[in-house]
């Protein structure tokens, strides 16, 4: 069996007063270096959940585990994780170098080893030369890059982050993903961070946890959450779908009213109702009339064109069917026209429980 | 937008013309009172205070050289230290409650704590003398019970004054500490917390320096008003508390030496002056 750094076992969190619990018996491990997403909706219960692994929030019941050693009732400030909060939470009246050199001073860590760790962390996030400078003079990408060193300096056993990017704009956001991702490889921290951005888990988590209503849904990495849903909570709220319910007619072959047969790559009982999801960017647009497996034609009911994607709403039979096209230059269907939808049956994603 | 509302001449002027309403109100009850004040302060005799031509700087003299004057600054500064200290340090843990508390009675308590603002100061003047008074509730409790033969001289002198206005500035305290707290932060302190500090150093590293602007605020505050009262320490001083606001006042109404009133008077404004002077340096420094 793999190490696993940090276990987190049967945790529950019931607010006083709460009609149900906002965490609900949550159980993951993860092992050392790894980086997990806790991804869901607001007020599905990942911010309680980091904040109980921090210490900032007492648990209703169940265990953290760091090292094997059950931290849950270890005070916040002798848990030495370290954290990242959403707005940094840098202290205004110290400057940068005062800012990262608290944790190591609350750690009676001597003047002469704290500079050197004070600029080995400056280094690190690459605000070399910027220790004197006060909070207010610093970008919002430097604050965060000065809150991530102050967290990371005293060496912590795990490293947590609330929602990360976003207080940043677009652009700096896609460079401080690379960036917490390079930092987090290079110092190999445990590392846990929560957030509402599909976009933002899937590229920077080794794994995912999708939350929702206090539950974990599914847990598992970036592909396995695209590609293989294990409930209609996690196919619905990772990217869009075009979602069917069908009736299994044969050895991989669905048949779903209004549309007809869909074939699909997957273990399913003749006769039974299963449910059929297919990712819009999947489904291949082309000429109408073509013959074949899952080859579909209708008629263009919506366009719109986002630059680099042109996405397509078509009337099948009875069904609307979104279809997500690079944009080229020559091809633009407009509105009415007929064309051809196709999709590849492994491309079918099947979604396990029982269709409404 | 200041900015650019005062690239254009047009905008100028129509900014002039939205200040010159406050301007004027300014001119007519701040700024032509104070001239009044400094001009009578410099009248040759009590009864021609603004009438006469000629001027002279007896009145400052007299009060500059005169060693009763002295004691009474004197007195004023340690009446005005001693209630904005220990205003301030009974306050503080009630704004800092008020400030921090996620009750959502958060509103209601933080009405009640400025409530007593509601009552003049006079009446709560008279309150404290039916506290403190020889014959007052502690007084007659203490000697009742026969723990006392006498009653403890608890009002008529600086003592009770002290304790009175404490009592009724600690509301503005208050207020001016929770408009001051506006740095304090739950998400500072709890990272505070995950860096190792313990509830002590949490107070002394980070909520202490950062709350004080607002300490500093309340302590100005208090402090001027202090010095300037006149009503509490005549009543509560029995007439033997002398401050700066009491003579003042003796002069202007019994004594009617009104140039002498307001040579006090102008003293008190230089002295008020330099404190916030020096305030606003220390609280500069403290921001950096």
């Amino acid at each position: 069996m793999v190490d696993q750094h940090v276990v987190v076992q049967d945790l529950v969190k019931i607010y006083p007063g709460a009609a149900q619990p906002s965490v609900n018996h949550v159980n993951f491990s993860l092992p050392r270096g790894e980086m997990l997403a806790l991804l869901g909706p607001s007020g599905c219960g990942k911010t309680t959940i980091l904040r109980m692994i921090a210490g900032l929030i007492e648990p209703s019941a169940g265990a953290i585990r760091l090292e094997g050693r059950d931290v849950s009732a270890t005070p916040v400030h002798k848990r030495g994780l370290g954290m990242v909060f959403q707005a940094y939470a840098l202290f205004p009246h110290m400057t940068v170098a005062e800012n990262i050199a608290f944790g190591l001073e609350m750690r009676h860590v001597p003047r002469p080893e704290r500079e050197t760790r004070v600029a080995g962390a400056l280094d690190l996030v690459k605000l070399t030369g910027l220790g004197g400078r006060k909070i207010s003079q610093l970008s919002g990408g430097q604050q965060q890059r000065a809150a991530i060193a102050r967290s990371l300096v005293i060496e912590p056993a795990l490293l947590l982050l609330d929602e990360p990017l976003s207080n940043l704009d677009a652009k700096l956001r896609d460079e401080m993903r690379d960036e917490i991702r390079d930092i987090q490889a290079r110092t190999g921290v445990t590392a846990i961070f929560v957030t509402h951005d599909q976009d933002e888990a899937l590229s920077m988590a080794d794994r995912l946890a999708v939350m929702s209503n206090g539950k974990i849904e599914q847990i598992g990495t970036p592909r396995d959450i695209f590609d293989r849903p294990a409930t209609d909570f996690v196919a619905r709220f990772i990217g869009a779908g075009n979602f069917f319910a069908g009736t299994v007619t044969g050895t991989g072959i669905a048949a779903v009213e209004g549309l007809g047969p869909i074939a699909f790559v997957g273990e399913a009982a003749q006769g039974s109702r299963i449910k059929l999801m297919l990712r819009p960017h999947r489904v291949a647009v082309g000429n109408p009339g073509q013959q074949g497996v899952n080859q579909f034609s209708g008629t263009v009911e919506h366009i719109v064109y986002r630059g680099e994607i042109l996405s397509l709403t078509v009337k099948v039979g009875s069904h609307l069917i979104q279809s997500d096209n690079l944009t080229r230059a020559a091809i633009i269907p407009r509105k009415g026209d007929t064309v051809g939808l196709s999709i590849a049956p492994d491309d079918v994603t099947i979604i396990p429980g029982n269709p409404q | 937008m200041s900015a650019t509302l005062a690239k254009g001449g047009t905008d100028r002027s129509v900014l002039l013309i939205l200040v010159l309403p406050g301007l004027l109100a300014l001119g007519v009850t701040f700024v032509l009172p104070l001239i009044w004040l400094i001009r009578a302060s410099l009248a040759p005799s009590a009864f021609t205070a603004i009438t006469s031509p000629d001027w002279t700087v007896g009145s400052y003299s007299a009060v500059l050289f005169d060693p009763f004057y002295w004691r009474v600054a004197l007195n004023t500064l340690t009446l005005g230290l001693t209630v904005s200290a220990f205003a301030v340090v009974l306050s503080y843990p009630i704004a800092l409650f008020l400030v921090r508390t996620p009750s959502r009675w958060r509103g209601v308590l933080t009405a009640l704590a400025v409530a007593p603002l509601l009552t003049s100061a006079v009446v709560r003047t008279y309150g404290w003398m039916v506290i403190l008074g020889d014959r007052g509730v502690i007084n007659g409790a203490l000697t009742s019970l026969h723990l006392i033969e006498r009653p403890l001289p608890l009002s008529n002198n600086s003592f009770g004054a002290t304790v009175a206005l404490i009592e009724i500035f600690m509301p503005y305290a208050i207020l001016a500490m929770l408009s001051g707290f506006g740095r304090l932060n739950s998400a500072l302190e709890e990272a505070a917390a995950m860096l190792g500090a313990n509830r002590l150093r949490v107070f002394t590293r980070i909520i202490l320096p950062l709350s004080l602007p607002g300490v500093l605020t309340a302590a100005l505050l208090v402090f001027v008003l202090a010095i300037s009262s006149f009503v509490t320490p005549r009543l509560l001083g029995g007439g033997r508390v002398f401050v700066l606001g009491t003579e003042v006042y003796n002069e202007a109404t019994v004594t009617l030496n009104w140039p002498l009133a307001a040579a006090l008077s102008v003293i008190l404004l230089v002295l008020f002056s330099s404190v916030i002077v020096l305030y606003q340096r220390a609280l500069r420094s403290l921001e950096g």
